[in-house]
């Protein structure tokens, strides 16, 4: 960029964030909540969750205690 | 600009509800985890080694148990085990020790200077050796072979090469070797 020259950011026109979806469109696929981001979400904590569960019940307790 | 979204496409109620719901389902998560680990941890009798106990690091070689003849593997009068080393500044001394299968094993071991660690893989062995101190930790080896044990505490300059091993054997196969025998695994 040219020292002095005035800059103006481009990150704000509606072309880069304006969702291409109407509002309207967009009341009516989250009119029973984010479902699709629950769905995603609870997956990803589950497969955590059996992991927790697998290595506890699977490693660490078969290892015995050492106390 | 206008929002394309502004507040209130999803109805507050909706918002409100998939938080709680998602709060539940994390609380019920932490829940079920906190039972099993003090279910198992009362019925099991888990708990860490918690073992204090204060010993001179400057007399280890000349009286109590840590003298060199008391080191290696001892069978008590109930049939456990009894495993005694110390670390040192780059090697577990003895460098080897063998122990029966299927028999209760505790380590009892102590640093002649610095911090060490002891792990041993395939249990949940894993204790810090600092010197001045007795680190007591038990277990139970159900299958032969060769344990490796490294330290796991920088101890120094050597530290990549301080290691051990624990050679579980069969009970019968143990209990036909002498003393020294326990202390050795032979060279490989």
């Amino acid at each position: 960029m040219i020292v002095g020259e005035t800059h103006e950011s481009a990150s704000d026109k509606p072309e880069h964030v304006a969702a291409p979806i109407a509002p309207s469109e967009a009341a009516e696929a989250l009119k029973n909540g984010p479902v699709g981001a629950f769905v995603v979400s609870a997956i990803a904590v589950g497969l955590l969750f059996i992991g927790w569960m697998a290595f506890y019940f699977f490693l660490f307790i078969p290892r015995g205690p050492i106390g | 600009m206008a929002n394309p979204l502004p507040d209130g496409v999803v109805p507050e109620e909706v918002v409100v509800r998939t938080e709680r719901r998602w709060v539940l389902i994390m609380a019920t998560m932490l829940a079920v985890m906190m039972l099993v680990i003090v279910v198992t941890g009362v019925s099991g009798a888990l708990h860490p080694a918690s073992n204090v106990e204060v010993i001179d690091s400057r007399t280890l070689h000349l009286e109590g148990e840590f003298v060199e003849s008391n080191l290696g593997t001892a069978i008590e009068p109930d049939g456990s085990a009894t495993v005694r080393l110390i670390a040192v500044q780059y090697d577990f001394v003895p460098h080897c020790v063998q122990v029966p299968v299927n028999t209760p094993v505790k380590f009892r071991i102590t640093s002649a200077d610095v911090v060490h660690g002891f792990l041993l893989p395939d249990t949940n062995i894993n204790t810090m050796v600092v010197p001045g101190f007795v680190a007591e930790v038990r277990t139970r080896f159900t299958k032969t072979g060769d344990y490796e044990m490294p330290c796991h505490e920088f101890c120094g300059l050597g530290h990549h090469a301080m290691w051990t091993r624990v050679s579980v054997v069969p009970a019968e196969q143990f209990s036909g070797m002498g003393v020294l025998e326990r202390r050795r695994c032979g060279v490989r």
